[in-house]
């Protein structure tokens, strides 16, 4: 690639223009990745509308900032997973939430190293977000995490601000209590 | 010819049977829930609004400085 312009020109195009063409195949790339998780975090589409068009938009202004230490997607999965947390935040603070204690999970009947069966994949999303929605938030964050082929244990540890043997730990739970709410909406 | 019209029978029934699978995929089974969660991300489609939404915002925004940003993102 050639070398940055400081002035305005890059390629023959002003560099705004420049820059919207190679953010939109950045878009294109993580787009789909950022929409889920806030999807399946928030619970909610238009919620999760908003929010990676939000992401996006503050990415965009910030793109100056990115230092290359991380990965586009981690450092895309930071700004959405702040995001989320201050919708949720402010969710909580309007309305009561009643936590479920670990030993629920702890000592639930689902085995984590059966496969997940399912019939009809028909209503497959709604089914997946009971499940996940009966979660514990830190729970649900770290399985939309992992599931994402991109990210190594490293990174979700990192997003999550934790250690990667925590991170292992916690997702053994996670999985469990995951397996056990997906069977019982079945 | 009788042979060449049952094979391209056979082969009709297969494809049909191969599309009819992949439209109502009934009956899968996931190693466990990252591998559900991989699947129904794959069926999930981004709203196409949110593009639109963010081709106009973005005009309204500053450009990014010239740092060399580009260079670590596309480099990599």
């Amino acid at each position: 690639m050639n070398e940055p312009v400081s002035g305005c020109d890059v390629r023959g195009e002003p560099l705004k223009e420049w820059v919207a063409e190679e953010f939109s195949s950045l878009y294109n790339e993580h787009s789909r990745a950022i929409y889920y998780l806030t999807l399946r975090y928030l619970g909610d589409p238009q919620k999760a509308e908003d929010a990676t068009h939000d992401v996006f938009l503050k990415a965009f202004r910030k793109l100056d900032q990115f230092r290359g230490e991380a990965s586009f997607r981690t450092w895309l999965y930071r700004i959405a997973i702040n995001h989320c947390q201050n919708l949720n935040n402010a969710w909580q603070e309007r309305h009561i939430h009643s936590g479920v204690d670990d030993s629920v999970w702890e000592n639930a009947a689902a085995k984590t190293d059966s496969p997940l069966r399912v019939l009809e994949t028909k209503e497959l999303g709604q089914r997946i977000q009971k499940a996940l929605d009966g979660l514990p938030e830190e729970y649900r964050l770290l399985l939309l995490l992992v599931a994402d082929a991109e990210l190594s244990y490293e990174e979700v540890a990192e997003l999550v601000g934790q250690s990667a043997d925590a991170v292992r730990g916690k997702l053994h739970r996670a999985r469990k209590s995951f397996a056990t709410l997906f069977e019982a909406n079945g | 010819m009788k042979n060449h019209n049952r094979l391209t029978q056979q082969q009709r029934q297969q494809e049909e049977l191969a599309a009819h699978q992949s439209q109502a995929p009934s009956g899968k089974e996931f190693a466990g829930p990252e591998d559900l969660l991989r699947f129904d991300a794959a069926q999930t489609s981004v709203p196409e609004s949110i593009a639109e939404r963010l081709q106009n915002s973005s005009a309204t925004v500053a450009p990014p400085s010239a740092r060399p940003w580009w260079k670590r993102v596309f480099e990599r």
